[in-house]
């Protein structure tokens, strides 16, 4: 009979703590390491035993992961309670009434010290119209990539303006004579990270899409000498002719492989270059900050990613104390040593244990300090397309660099005025 | 005579009643995936809905504006155009092909399943693999295709890149995947011509050539009239090949594409849907006009 009673009690206690638990789905890309992620959503679970959080993975791309939750979020679905999105997708969500603004569970003064310890490229771009969007998960940028076996050869330094770049490229394709060698890689083919391709140039002398005061400012001679750079490569036979063809990850697959001396890539390559199985270039790897422009500055593209919690979500309290402790800098440790993902707290860059990893996490900082970001707008993908299309066909030859200049503009001034 | 008694096992239920009864759940189930969301696409290509700003929770009625801007708009007539292109160079060629293929799947081997097979794979391909597929054939660095140029002694061709180029590239891809179903109907048409047919035409003095043009063809007319129809309604849906094949890129871009381009990229849901319509409407006239054909054919 006592052992009756004791088995009652218990078989309530474990129902009601089953009740009690809440359960949580987070969102995130197939590129952005799954695995470590678990083993951080585990922590939090051993943390916060009345949680339980399940991960979604989805899309190899920010694309692919976008046109996915769109067909989620649009038609309002509550599965998803947090989601992983790209820096340049906070405006959009705001407008599209996505993401439950975080206002609401911190006080003006803690959101000022809150924001106050993220680089500040994150805590800009997070906050759209005076509201907090979304917390940095992770930062990144774009460096050059350079095969430091093939510098140090010819007895090179790591370049630090492009004219170097160039000129390094040219004596070693000519001096190494393998046809399976290409020169300089940058993204062209018509994806997101062609934007980044497009904008370089200009940032660094300068322009912008945008000026202080959030007003459309690019110009069709801005833009041109952008894309004649680009296109210049190919001419001098620095870069391969079909640069038209080559989205980010083919660049990175082909500098694994051994067939590039020069890339310009995101911060993932790293790891990949020094860590993938079918690495053919393991230690032979250097990077550094991209090169100055002719007649510029230095000048990165702003990358990274942001946990928004959906407005859809019927556990809104659980999921914002779930993004504040993913957007902790315990868990951008994490990150940054199992996955070589940028810290967002500029404090980590000196972390030893960070450095062991990643050694080159030193440099990074600056960069990260100065990479500019892509134009903020809730019609983000029609300007992204604008850009990426034209600026593709360019380096296809379909179009000359003044066409392709001016069809940009024009098409971002419509968008700007609210055609 | 008396009439045959029977139970009636339905409770008391008419004929009449009983059928309705029995056809309602597929009735209600073609009106949740098939009627409801086409009335609600037309009910929201009358709206202003964009989901970038306040009109995607609060939709702007607009009547036909979002139609008069379809016609107006250079990039749906591109669309358009491109598709139209697609169907012209690619039903024919797959018609072509698949009887050739058919032809030869009907030769009597004396193992029939490898032919089958062989006919058989690339119908059972997802469209985007077999995109992929061609895409690296056609890449300009690492394909088979510039690899066989330049080995002829021809320049590297950039076919993914070049509007022109890809088209054909695109057309290539397409017929491959679609002949194969092209041919399993037509085969399936083959096999119920009576052989005694081709016997007497022999006896008379008929020659292979005259008996495929006068005994074959005629008799493989309604196969080919159905085959016609399914792959012109595909056709004018081409999406996924040139999609995969340009990574997403649209500088060769058919009417679904830019419909996908609109509305899941752009979030713009009011004009997607619209052309949408416009591209509803084409399908159905086609089919309209081929199934006008069929009958004429039956009668």
């Amino acid at each position: 009979m006592k052992k009756l009673f004791w088995l009652l009690v218990a078989v309530l206690v474990m129902s009601t703590a089953l009740a009690q638990q809440t359960r949580l789905r987070v969102f995130v890309g197939g590129q952005q390491r799954p695995d470590v992620m678990r083993k951080i959503l585990d922590i939090y679970q051993q943390r916060n035993p009345g949680v339980r959080v399940e991960i979604e993975v989805g899309g190899a791309t920010s694309d692919q992961q976008q046109q996915y939750l769109t067909t989620v979020l649009a038609s309002r679905d509550p599965s998803i309670d947090v989601i992983l999105i790209d820096v340049i997708r906070p405006a959009q969500y705001l407008a599209s009434r996505w993401a439950d603004t975080l206002d609401k569970y911190l006080p003006a003064a803690s959101r000022q010290n809150l924001l106050r310890q993220y680089l500040p490229a994150y805590s800009q771009a997070n906050v759209i119209n005076g509201q907090l969007v979304a917390l940095p998960a992770f930062a990144d940028a774009m460096f050059l990539y350079y095969r430091a076996d093939l510098l140090e050869k010819y007895n090179f330094k790591p370049p630090t303006t492009w004219d170097e770049v160039i000129q390094q490229a040219q004596t070693i394709l000519q001096r190494e004579n393998n046809p399976n060698l290409n020169g300089i890689g940058y993204i062209g083919a018509p994806i997101e990270g062609t934007v980044c391709t497009f904008l370089l140039p200009i940032w660094a002398a300068g322009g912008d899409v945008t000026n202080a005061q959030g007003q459309f400012s690019l110009t069709v001679e801005q833009a041109q000498r952008s894309l004649q750079f680009w296109v210049s490569l190919m001419d001098r036979r620095v870069s391969p002719p079909n640069m038209a063809e080559k989205p980010q990850d083919t660049i990175r697959q082909e500098m694994q492989a051994g067939r590039w001396i020069f890339g310009t890539l995101f911060a993932y390559a790293w790891n990949r270059f020094q860590n993938d199985p079918d690495s053919q270039v393991k230690g032979k790897i250097g990077v550094v900050p991209l090169p100055a422009f002719p007649g510029g500055r230095q000048a990165s593209c702003l990358g990274g990613w942001q946990w928004a919690v959906s407005d859809f979500s019927r556990n809104k309290a659980q999921a914002h104390r779930l993004v504040r402790f993913l957007s902790s800098p315990e868990v951008s440790k994490i990150l940054a040593i199992d996955a070589s993902n940028l810290p967002v707290f500029p404090s980590l860059y000196r972390d030893a244990d960070i450095l062991r990893v990643n050694p080159w996490f030193a440099q990074a900082l600056p960069v990260v300090q100065a990479a500019r970001a892509r134009p903020q707008h809730p019609r983000y993908a029609e300007i992204s397309e604008a850009i990426r299309v034209n600026t593709n066909q360019v380096l296809a030859r379909q179009k000359t660099p003044e066409q392709g200049a001016r069809d940009i503009v024009n098409r971002l001034q419509a968008i700007y005025s609210g055609r | 005579m008396i009439q045959p008694k029977y139970r009636r096992s339905f409770g008391d239920l008419s004929e009449r009643a009983l059928a309705f009864w029995l056809l309602l759940p597929a009735a209600l189930l073609l009106g949740a995936v098939a009627l409801y969301p086409v009335a609600r696409l037309i009910y929201t290509s009358l709206f202003q809905r964009r989901l970038t700003d306040e009109t995607g929770s609060n939709p702007v009625f607009v009547g036909f504006a979002n139609f008069a801007q379809a016609l107006s708009d250079e990039r749906f007539w591109t669309a358009l155009w491109n598709t139209l292109l697609i169907v012209l160079v690619t039903v024919p060629g797959a018609l072509v092909v698949g009887l050739l293929l058919a032809l030869l799947a009907n030769l009597p081997f004396r193992v029939k399943w490898p032919v089958r097979l062989g006919l058989l794979l690339p119908w059972a391909l997802p469209l985007v693999f077999a995109g992929l597929i061609f895409r690296w054939f056609f890449d300009s660095q690492y394909g088979v295709v510039n690899d066989v140029i330049v080995r002829l002694g021809g320049e590297r061709l950039l076919w993914v890149t070049t509007p022109e180029l890809l088209f054909w590239a695109v057309c290539i891809s397409i017929i491959w995947k679609s002949s194969s179903f092209v041919a399993l109907i037509l085969l399936a048409g083959l096999q119920v011509i009576p052989k005694e047919l081709y016997e007497s035409a022999s006896v008379d003095g008929a020659n292979r050539w005259q008996s495929f043009w006068r005994i074959t063809l005629p008799l493989l007319t309604p196969a080919i009239l159905v085959a016609a129809i399914f792959r012109t309604i595909t056709a004018f849906q081409t999406f996924d090949i040139p999609f995969a094949m340009q990574n997403g890129g649209s500088s060769f871009e058919t009417l679904a594409m830019y419909v996908r381009t609109m509305s899941i990229e752009n979030l713009n849901f009011g004009y997607g849907s619209a052309l949408a319509v416009l591209m509803f409407l084409i399908s159905l006239a086609v089919t309209l006009i081929y199934l006008r054909y069929v009958r004429g054919a039956d009668d």
